[in-house]
């Protein structure tokens, strides 16, 4: 299993809880943490980190050989690693909404273009692409971001029916605001707000994402494709 | 020129097309060297299968490689882009 952005928040708890599970886990990022070094050390090879910038499209192609020389056969890949700029985009640098597009989309469907005829060549996989509710809801300041998370949805919906014959299964999660440094930068009333908008007047943990992405990953969800399931709280209910 | 070395590289491409096509329950079209991919019996799917086969086991993949490859349209195209690649 191959987790983009497997280094910290969404991405690091999904590592643990697939090899928890009893899964290999390969996590992808440019620099490992110290969280993740304990978790290394903690799931006794279940666990494996290699370092990549995925804002490298070129060397994708080799990754992902590499990935297939040192693994094996991949058998799940979730596109979770992203970055995300806050502000107006008026006065956005055009060089951030460039990075926000190489690296929350681009470089996820380039990636998978490789690993998904991998999986077809072996007989099936499953493709998970981490979206947000901020793809199909607006919030001021995420208007490129919002573009980008939008881009997985179709992605995936498109995906699915391509690939589907091949027995792979393509899904997105699509997550209401979690407490990760991604969502450092909201001030606490921002926060509140956003939890008394939502249903069940919190914010969806971390590990609520993780397991939704473990499911889609799992034999449980043989028969679900090309779907987008939301996990906010109730906040866009 | 077909040295030894291309020879044996277009059976390996041959033998994949064969193999892919008796996994995916379709009819092979007779693979001579004019032969139209499209025209093989394989769909897109089966050639991306072929594609990716044949980098782990030539360790090579023309398609990457090239910027702005076009798909190649015959069969003996598609071995020269094998042959190009080694
Ligand atoms: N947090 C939220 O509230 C929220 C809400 C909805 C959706 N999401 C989505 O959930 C996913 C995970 O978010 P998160 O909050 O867990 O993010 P995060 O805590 O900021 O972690 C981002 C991960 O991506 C990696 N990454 C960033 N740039 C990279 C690059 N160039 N090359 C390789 N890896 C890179 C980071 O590692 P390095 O920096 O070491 O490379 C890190 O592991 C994202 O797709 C995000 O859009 C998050």
């Amino acid at each position: 299993m191959i987790v983009t952005g497997g280094s910290r928040g969404l991405g690091l708890v999904l590592v643990q809880r697939l090899a928890d599970a009893g899964y290999r886990a390969v996590a992808i990022a440019r620099k490992e943490t110290n969280p993740l070094l304990s978790a290394i050390d903690d799931a006794a090879g279940a666990i494996e980190f290699v370092p990549f910038d995925l804002g490298d499209i070129a060397g994708i192609p080799a990754l992902v050989q590499r990935l297939r020389k040192s693994f094996g056969p991949i058998h799940g890949l979730v596109n979770n690693a992203a970055v995300q700029f806050h502000g107006a985009l008026a006065l956005m640098p055009s060089a951030q909404i460039e990075q926000l597009v190489r690296l929350n989309t681009l470089s996820p469907i380039v990636l998978t273009k490789y690993v998904v005829r991998a999986m077809m060549a072996d007989g099936g996989g499953r493709i998970v692409n981490v979206a947000s509710i901020i793809g199909t809801t607006g919030y001021s300041g995420l208007a490129a971001y919002g573009a980008t998370k939008a881009s997985m949805i179709g992605f995936t919906r498109s995906l699915a029916r391509e690939v589907g014959p091949m027995g792979v299964t393509v899904n997105a999660v699509a997550p209401g605001f979690m407490a990760t440094d991604m969502t450092d930068a909201l001030g606490d009333d921002q926060r509140r707000q956003i939890e008394r908008r939502s249903a069940l007047r919190r914010l969806p943990t971390i590990e609520d994402v993780a397991e939704t992405v473990l499911f889609l990953l799992g034999d449980a969800a043989t028969s679900i494709t090309g779907t987008v399931v939301t996990v906010d709280a109730g906040n866009t209910a | 020129m077909t040295t030894a070395h291309d020879t044996s590289l277009r059976t390996r491409i041959v033998e994949e097309f064969a193999r892919v096509a008796r996994e995916h329950g379709k009819t092979l079209a007779p693979l001579t060297d004019d032969l139209a991919l499209l025209d093989s019996g394989l769909d897109s799917l089966c050639l991306a299968i072929i594609v990716a086969r044949l980098e782990d086991r030539l360790g090579v993949d023309p398609f990457s490689a090239a910027d702005d490859a076009d798909f190649p349209v015959t069969l003996a195209d598609f071995v020269r882009l094998y042959e190009d690649a080694a």
